[in-house]
């Protein structure tokens, strides 16, 4: 049997390849299915770019009023990570039907979060250090990556997939923050009594983000997650 | 968390000692007159001796008196010369404070202007990441050289000189004015660490030096795009920087001379964005001030008095 290697017009002219695609190895299980439609991921992604363009302004207020030194070096990287997912979020506003303009477009989930935003920003002088990274780095930043999380396992995996790369990638950045923050936490709260303005600090903030709805404003609405 | 701090709010650990911006500021101003300049630093004497007091700088004045900076400022380094391992560190420590600043200042402009466009936000945090960096590079070099921090008094004059509350301003201050004299500073670190065959401090310093141009570049963009719509704004901001960079002349030792403690790094400059014509005007401004001979003169009769007056207290001595 000859080889066809192009259609021809008729049913008998097919070519003989077998109708085999890379989406076969391994097998596609995704399915097309998301909880957010396009007007949804692009709110959330306004909502987001909210919360790392204010995470990334906080941080850069404070490094002149931290005196220990490599925290405000650390702080400079984190920053500067920050503005790189600000901006990745502001990038993928224009895909979603946003707008050329919509690229440095952040929007709060509702004002209860502003306020959360702005109670995470309070502490000022250079004996607050604690305060200042127990609401970053143990309240605001995993509560982000539990939302980015959430996002990725309840969108579009094809249609959203844009968004889920952009996410995965902040996702690295963020949970190495994290580790930063828990460790220098660690080291700054050497006694049970600086332990505990860390243990008052979070919990008062984490208390008033649940309130608030958290970065979406939907807290309370999300399903309960796989773990 | 308010917007915009005074210099004296930069906040340090326990390392750290202030040294008085005055000293710095009267230094900018002075003119090229031996006697107002031998006056000015009798007059700073008391205050000069205080912020030195415990630190590295302390044989410094007990060696030369009051004008010890004068020395230290105005005379080129040189691997040979007495006391350079102390000279060297003292710049070193002088960099590596000036890099923390450099730091807060670029980092306040996050918090101290939030309708600033994204992009100018995007440079700032860079420029943060690179200051920070900076700053753990020169941590390291002065263990390298066997300093550490702390061993110096810090004057915050270069935050408080450069952070003003126009953000045409700010970037011209910080990003042309404090980070052009970083350029000229750290051509002329590779310089001495060629002398020296000192290949980690020339590696590290030339990294910085590229870094630093880039944020030179920033600063050139972003006057011109906060003042575009105003010819009177570019003009107040082109003067603020002149009067930045007449302070961070101090008095001619950063300057164009033949024989300038830190040279004006003119090819760093323009590829920085630098004008001719600004470059010309930088070369005379920082050539204002007492000239190099007014300044040698005053360190020596200031080193005589001072140790006169140490051998015999109360005595009044005759220039």
């Amino acid at each position: 049997m000859s080889t066809r290697m192009y259609p021809g017009m008729g049913p008998e002219e097919r070519t003989t390849f077998p109708p085999y695609s890379a989406f076969d190895v391994p097998a596609d299980l995704r399915q097309l299915h998301g909880r957010y439609d396009v007007e949804a991921t692009a709110r959330r992604v306004r909502n987001f770019r909210y919360a790392e363009e204010w995470l990334m302004m906080t941080l850069g207020g404070w490094i002149a009023t931290i005196p220990e030194v490599p925290v405000k070096t650390g702080l400079g990287k984190i920053i500067w990570e920050t503005a790189l997912a600000a901006d990745e979020f502001g990038k993928r506003l224009p895909e979603l039907r946003c707008g050329r303009k919509a690229l440095e477009s952040s929007e709060a989930s509702n004002h209860a979060f502003a306020d959360f935003v702005q109670a995470v920003a309070e502490p000022e002088t250079p004996d607050l250090t604690i305060e200042k990274l127990a609401g970053v780095f143990d309240v605001l930043i995993p509560h982000l990556v539990e939302v980015y999380e959430l996002h990725n396992r309840e969108t579009d995996a094809i249609c959203d997939a844009p968004t889920i790369e952009i996410l995965e990638h902040i996702l690295r950045y963020k949970r190495q923050h994290i580790a930063w923050g828990d460790e220098v936490l660690d080291t700054l709260c050497e006694s049970d009594a600086l332990r505990e303005r860390r243990r008052v600090r979070a919990d008062s903030l984490q208390a008033q983000l649940v309130e608030s709805g958290g970065v979406t404003g939907q807290l309370s609405q999300a399903p309960p997650s796989d773990a | 968390m308010k917007r915009f701090i005074p210099h004296e709010e930069l906040a340090r650990d326990s390392r750290f000692v202030r040294q008085d911006n005055a000293q710095v500021n009267v230094l900018a101003s002075l003119p090229d007159d031996l006697d107002v300049v031998v006056g000015v630093f009798e007059k700073f004497s008391p205050m000069i001796e205080a912020s030195v007091q415990g630190t590295a700088a302390q044989p410094l004045f007990e060696k030369y008196g009051p004008g010890f900076m004068l020395t230290i400022l105005n005379e080129p380094l040189d691997p040979e010369a007495p006391a350079a391992l102390t000279r060297l560190l003292l710049r070193m420590h002088g960099i590596f404070v000036g890099e923390l600043q450099a730091l807060e200042g670029a980092a306040r402009s996050l918090w101290d202007f939030p309708e600033a466009p994204w992009e100018f936000k995007m440079n700032m945090a860079r420029q943060c990441w690179d200051e920070g960096r900076h700053v753990q590079i020169f941590e390291k070099l002065l263990t390298h050289l066997g300093g550490e921090v702390g061993m110096f008094p810090e004057s915050t004059f270069l935050f408080e000189a450069a952070c003003s509350e126009d953000p045409a301003m700010r970037v011209a201050g910080v990003n042309r004015g404090l980070e052009g004299l970083a350029c000229d500073v750290f051509r002329d670190m590779i310089r001495y660490a060629e002398k020296t065959d000192d290949e980690v401090m020339k590696q590290a310093v030339d990294y910085v030096l590229a870094d630093e141009i880039t944020h030179v570049r920033f600063g050139s963009e972003w006057v011109r795009e906060f003042t575009k719509d105003s010819p009177e704004h570019l003009e107040r901001a082109q003067e603020f920087r002149r009067e930045v960079d007449r302070r961070f002349s101090f008095g001619g030792a950063r300057s164009d001379r033949e024989d300038a403690a830190i040279p004006i790094a003119w090819e760093d400059r323009v590829e920085a964005g630098f004008s001719q014509e600004e470059l010309e005007e930088l070369t005379q401004l920082a050539g204002e001030g007492p000239s190099k001979q007014t300044l040698v003169d005053a360190a020596e009769i200031l080193r005589e008095r001072y140790l006169a007056e140490r051998r015999d207290p109360g005595h009044e001595s005759v220039s």
